[in-house]
């Protein structure tokens, strides 16, 4: 049981955050050499890679989607607190707690549906560019909604043996 | 059960649910009501791989975070005080205009306040401008720049409207530049009538700080020529102006440092993919919509109540002017935009036009209670409460209302660049 104790789960929740970090910081720097060596081949040789703008719209696309994934972890969805502004402060912790099993049985829902989507896309096996499948590309949806599912599990959990020191240990 | 559930999630809506998840929790249950496989939902979401434009978007935010971690807004506000602080009132006017390039520059993420208030607050407050007066510029001028390219909010419009984003550029000049000069008739009247006091014009100076900032300036010169000369698509401009920035940041001022990269990089992306996500689930919700045909009969109900379109125009702002207060600005654009579009068309409204009367409204509604972001930024900056700060804005959203009354029925404004 010890390996679903809120200390461990904080554990694997920070290395999966650094990671994640080098991930961003990496794809955004491949994006960014890759549209200047883009631009450079269209405009200056002429020439240029078929496939190259497929490639950067599906790498803003993860990049998005791990964005979101983070804002998660951050906090910083886009949100209208309207409610616990206003509600006195225990009533506003059970919208607060309301919202954070709303988000996690949406996120669960969220990462099955593109687990079929993605299913989906296996068995037609269409290839996407330069013999990469589609289902490749769209692996980065369960990926994602499965992360944020995780984090908003969290987010309940530290909710539900809230320690009046606060989160941390 | 549908009326529970449709409560519970208004609630949680209200609440701080994240909008992503309040959004596609409303596809997926109308998808699963109608028998249809829940994949769809992030089926449709997969379209976000089919728009370059989000390329613009990611890029431009990118370069919008690296300027604002550099020097950049120190030294537009030297330079434009060396230009205008020799002028009574004119310090004002110096905190309006950077603010504005500022804005603009890091594409209207909101940085503004919390990059340039603090520089500017206390040098207004030196030159014996009111502390209210001071307050409320800031307040409101810190989403200034939303009409001037290349604001985030404007090219979302153009991806969810379908209009040309150069285009869309074009259109937002005019009615950007009569906000910053109603604005700033307004804060000259002040400073002259508060007696504040004028710095000295030293030529010296000037040309010193012109100096400093000589590449900030030369920015727009180099990506807005590469999109107007037909060389750069919007997206490809938006690269260049990362490589620009970059390398302008690290090699030539140094203000920036190597390290300070990966949080520069998590910040981008973390507000991109805060937007990108509501626009995927978005999407879905708007697939759903025109499947049951809900814009065109919200069109044809509106059209049996409102004959003109000057009437139409008139409960367009005000509704606009509510979904402000309500909603920020991405999302509000992401929701309500699909809808509007189709009736704006009904009446014949151009959809250029249309985006910048949505723009201005969203812009103002960052600074009105409850939810305007400028006066939780600025609440956070200035260390002062959100009530005084929403009444210290009051007379210059009144501005902000004149001029929108004008950007809204003289559609010249806005269309003159484009014919």
């Amino acid at each position: 049981m010890s390996a679903s104790s809120p200390s461990n789960l904080k554990k694997i929740s920070r290395f999966l955050g650094n990671i994640e970090q080098w991930v961003l910081v990496l794809l955004l720097g491949f994006l960014t050499a890759f549209a200047v060596t883009q631009i450079v081949l269209r405009n200056f040789l002429s020439a240029g890679l078929v496939w190259g703008d497929d490639l950067l719209r599906h790498g803003v696309l993860w990049i998005s989607l791990l964005g979101a994934t983070r804002a998660t972890l951050e906090r910083k969805h886009i949100r209208i607190d309207l409610l616990p502004r206003i509600l006195p402060a225990r009533l506003g912790l059970i919208a607060d707690s309301l919202c954070c099993f709303i988000s996690l049985f949406v996120c669960v829902l969220l990462t099955w549906a593109s687990w079929n989507f993605v299913q989906g896309e296996r068995l037609g096996g269409d290839i996407a560019f330069a013999s990469i499948p589609y289902w490749w590309l769209v692996l980065i949806f369960p990926i994602s909604f499965g992360l944020m599912a995780f984090r908003f599990c969290l987010n309940c959990i530290s909710r539900l043996v809230r320690r009046p020191e606060g989160v941390e240990r | 059960m549908k009326i529970v559930l449709t409560l519970l999630l208004i609630v949680a809506a209200i609440s701080g649910a994240p909008l992503f998840v309040v959004i596609s929790a409303v596809a997926l249950l109308w998808f699963y009501f109608m028998g249809v496989d829940l994949s769809i939902v992030v089926i449709e979401m997969y379209r976000l791989a089919a728009n370059p434009l989000l390329i613009a978007l990611l890029f431009f935010a990118f370069a919008g975070y690296i300027l604002a971690e550099s020097g950049a807004g120190k030294r537009l506000v030297k330079l434009s005080t060396a230009v205008f602080g020799c002028v009574r009132g004119g310090l004002a006017v110096v905190a309006l205009l950077s603010c504005a390039f500022f804005t603009a520059l890091t594409g209207a993420s909101g940085i503004t306040i919390v990059a340039l208030g603090g520089l500017l607050l206390p040098a207004l407050l030196e030159e014996r401008y009111p502390e209210d007066f001071s307050l409320g510029l800031l307040t409101s001028s810190g989403s200034l720049g939303l009409l001037f390219p290349p604001s985030l909010p404007m090219i979302i419009y153009g991806v969810v409207a379908g209009v040309s984003i150069p285009q869309l550029f074009l259109a937002g000049l005019i009615p950007g530049i009569l906000l910053i000069v109603l604005l700033s008739m307004y804060s000259m009247y002040k400073g002259v009538r508060g007696e504040c006091r004028v710095i000295s014009f030293d030529f010296q100076e000037f040309i010193g700080t012109f100096r400093e900032t000589i590449w900030e300036l030369l920015l727009p010169v180099v990506v807005f020529g590469g999109i107007y000369s037909g060389f750069l698509a919007v997206s490809e401009a938006a690269v260049v102006t990362v490589v620009y920035v970059l390398l302008v940041a690290l090699l030539i001022n140094r203000d920036v440092k190597l390290k300070q990269m990966p949080t520069i990089v998590v910040k981008t992306v973390v507000m991109v993919g805060s937007i990108i996500i509501i626009l995927g689930a978005a999407l879905a919700f708007n697939s759903l919509l025109i499947d049951q045909q809900v814009p065109s009969k919200i069109l044809l109900w509106i059209q049996g109540q409102v004959e003109s379109k000057f009437a139409f125009l008139l409960i367009l702002n005000i509704f606009l002017l509510l979904v402000g207060c309500l909603l920020d600005v991405y999302s509000a654009l992401v929701i309500v935009a699909p809808l509007i579009v189709p009736l704006a068309q009904g009446y014949d409204i151009n959809l250029l036009h249309l985006g910048i009367i949505f723009l201005t409204n969203l812009q103002i509604g960052y600074s009105t209670p409850p939810i305007g972001m400028n006066l939780f930024i600025a609440s956070l900056r200035f260390e002062k409460s959100v009530l005084r700060l929403g009444a210290a804005s009051l007379p210059f959203l009144g501005i902000l209302l004149v001029a929108l009354l004008i950007i809204t029925f003289v559609p010249g404004l806005s269309l003159l660049l484009v014919r």
